[in-house]
């Protein structure tokens, strides 16, 4: 390969163009003219004659996620596939989570394809990567030299083997349906946010920064103003310890039984992400599903629409499983400012020793874990259900979530339970 | 002379890194584009190995910003020395001599840090931005600037433009979602676990020592392991330390013994170790009935 770029064809770069455009149209990849150009540069730095550079410079430039990743491998396929290929199925450009395995007729777990533990490595299948990794790329088969739109990909059907999400039949959405949530009442939710957010009190940061007041005096900055008074320390500087921000992670049980009370917590999570950036939110039904970008995306006071969730709402509930993937998958968005609320009615069809496990490890890690039930909204409540009583021990609290009334005492009963750890979980 | 994506992927594995294709073309555009590349991926799949070995492939230096909460622009970007600059000003004093900003403010008491160092280098360094999303928002608008215009603005002294344009690799955990515009000005690259054959290669490529079968062993148990819901999955440097542990007590094979006494290296958590127990337990018996 030369060392000197080369220039694109005029045929090739029509052809980046329209697939460039395709991403933006059917996918809502945020491309503009900068990253078409950006493109075409890229690839007059690679092999165009090799199929797997061409498609590594493409996602390297018009990519910014793993799913977009996905997506892209997908639609390169399709878009550039041999006569008479067929049209792979695309997924949503949603977070991808294998669905939790169903119980077998024998009454035993079915562990997933990609996770399945066992005493012998060699029979085991390899661990399918949720995206094309380094190594292996999903072209990485072909011989280099295939040149663009030669033939089929590699045959261990990375590709063509894209996941399909069925919706479940729900009281909101219907198979394949996109989710619609009527706005509501969004000043009444930014006030029960703001209590929210104003009344955790998580304590001082470690590091010291530059505050007005503080214990500490800034030599730094305080010796910086004396060089303006000719080396005479006049003007103080001090260094402080910040409040501490809390970070929400919100997650949201999206099974049959609880669909009005999600939709409600769909709409707070919404209002929370208004009044605090740092706000995460994941629902689950039998699939865990990150909606962080979608409601980071919905236009206030406007209704929420979602696109099909699939196993991520209205089927059945995997509250442990989807905890465990929760605590093992994303613990990088877990840290010691971060609360975490569960809405869900612990009616559980999984098994609820995974729910402590899960629980146990994300509180070790989070400020607080507070579970929020609209069970325990009606009167004589008592936390008998499986996954909840497994969760016991591992919450900071048990609130009820019955409607908007419980959402604005959130911030006033947390308070009241104060996120202290090692106390018993109180249950209002 | 920028290296072709293949020769790159071979000169990494000299190295001891095994690149795929997707990242080795992707670091390609680095240096071919000069854009930035985004590293995402889990802990330990080697997305700071991947910088400090280009930069070992294209002979130039690496220089490394880690970047931690409450990270500010002053503590990337240069300091002065301020009590150097006041001893300078006590003595002018004393000697009666009248001291002119410029004296004060030049490169006598400027302190580079590492975004300086990275543009002032006659030769284009690699500059390694580690853990970009444990950084604060605001510093992450800061380097919009930055690897935009490739300049820095230091107040008393102007804008310094870039003598040579870094190769600027940014590394995450996904810890923190990053903007929409950093993206935008970064290439791509999502790093995975290696499969189980490349894993097997890296073994045998940083521990030139070691026989197949027990690198094989180690590489499919740490296979398995991944495969279970652990709460700190073992990278691949947790698969070297763990060969290198093994190695070092002479062990030729994975039998139960070795397994035990070198545990530690592998899985640090208690409780993932009490999780993987049934599964080490069989990787074992399975390596003693071959021996």
């Amino acid at each position: 390969m030369a060392d000197a770029a080369r220039s694109v064809s005029p045929s090739l770069a029509a052809q980046v163009t329209a697939f460039a455009a395709r991403l933006r149209r059917q996918h809502g990849f945020l491309i503009g003219p900068g990253e078409v150009r950006d493109a075409l540069r890229a690839l007059e730095w690679v092999d165009v004659l090799s199929r797997r550079e061409v498609r590594g410079a493409l996602r390297a430039v018009l990519t910014a996620s793993p799913e977009q990743g996905r997506t892209f491998d997908l639609e390169f396929n399709a878009f550039f596939r041999a006569a008479g290929q067929p049209q792979p199925t695309l997924p949503p450009l949603l977070p991808e989570t294998p669905a939790p395995t169903e119980p077998d007729p024998d009454g035993k777990e079915q562990q997933p394809p990609d996770r399945e533990p066992g005493p012998d490595p060699d029979q085991r299948q390899e661990p399918a990567p949720p995206t094309p990794q380094a190594g292996a790329d999903p072209g990485g088969d072909l011989p280099d030299g295939d040149a663009l739109g030669d033939g089929l990909d590699s045959p261990d059907g990375d590709e063509q083997d894209a996941p399909v999400m069925q919706a479940r039949v729900s009281p909101n959405a219907a198979p394949g349906e996109a989710l619609r949530v009527d706005a509501g009442d969004l000043p009444g939710l930014l006030r029960a946010a703001t209590g929210l957010i104003r009344a955790l009190e998580l304590g001082r940061a470690r590091r010291l920064r530059p505050l007005p007041r503080g214990p500490k005096l800034d030599a730094r900055r305080t010796l910086h103003a004396a060089a303006r008074t000719a080396g005479d320390a006049v003007h103080l500087r001090w260094l402080g310890r910040p409040r501490r921000a809390p970070r929400f992670l919100l997650v949201l049980d999206g099974s049959r039984s609880m669909g009005r009370d999600a939709t409600l917590l769909l709409r707070f999570a919404q209002a929370l992400h208004l009044r605090s950036r740092r706000v995460e939110v994941y629902a689950f039904s039998t699939a865990l599903t990150r909606l962080t970008p979608l409601i980071r995306g919905a236009a206030p006071g406007q209704p929420l629409t979602l696109p099909d969730l699939g196993d991520a709402w209205g089927g059945g509930t995997r509250i442990g499983e989807n905890l465990l993937r929760l605590a093992r998958d994303e613990r990088g968005r877990v840290n010691r400012d971060t609360v975490i609320l569960i809405l869900s009615d612990g009616l559980d069809t999984g098994d609820p020793a995974l729910v402590g496990r899960a629980l146990r490890d994300l509180r070790r890690r989070a400020a607080g874990v507070v579970w929020l039930s609209p069970l325990a909204a009606t009167p004589g409540y008592r936390p008998v259900q499986r996954a909840v009583a497994a969760a016991l021990p591992h919450l900071d609290a048990l609130l009820p979530a019955g409607g908007p009334e419980d959402l604005h005492a959130l911030g006033r009963r947390l308070r009241a339970a104060r996120l202290s750890r090692g106390a018993a979980p109180p249950v209002s | 002379m920028i290296p072709a994506v293949q020769e790159l992927q071979d000169a990494f594995q000299t190295r001891g890194y095994v690149a795929g294709d997707a990242l080795a073309t992707s670091l390609r555009l680095v240096v071919g584009l000069g854009k930035p590349l985004l590293l995402e991926g889990p802990a330990g799949v080697g997305k700071t190995e991947a910088a400090k070995t280009l930069a070992d492939v294209l002979d130039t230096r690496l220089i490394r910003l880690q970047c931690y909460e409450g990270l500010d622009a002053q503590s990337a970007l240069y300091e002065w020395n301020y009590a150097r600059q006041l001893l300078h000003l006590r003595a002018a004093e004393l000697r009666g001599d009248g001291v002119a900003d410029d004296d004060l403010y030049g490169e006598t008491f400027l302190m580079p840090r590492p975004l300086l160092q990275a543009i002032r280098e006659p030769k284009p360094a690699v500059l390694l931005i580690d853990e970009i999303d444990r950084a604060d928002d605001a510093f992450e608008a800061f380097l919009l600037e930055l690897l935009a215009e490739w300049q820095i603005t230091v107040p008393e002294l102007g804008t310094l433009s870039a003598v040579s344009r870094p190769h600027v690799i940014l590394t995450s955990n996904r810890s923190r979602e990053l903007s929409d515009a950093l993206r935008r000005r970064c290439l791509y690259h999502w790093t995975e676990y290696p499969s189980r054959a490349q894993e097997l290669l890296i073994v045998q490529s940083r521990l030139p020592g070691i026989n197949e079968t027990l690198a094989r062993q180690v590489t499919d148990a740490v296979h398995a392991l991944r495969a279970l819901p652990l709460g700190k999955t073992p990278g691949v440097a947790e698969t070297l330390d763990w060969a290198s542990a093994l190695l070092s007590l002479h062990a030729d094979h994975l039998d139960a013994g070795a397994l035990q006494a070198t545990l530690g290296a592998v899985l640090k958590l208690r409780e993932d170790q009490l999780l993987a127990a049934p599964t080490l337990q069989g990787v074992a018996a399975k390596a003693q009935a071959r021996g």
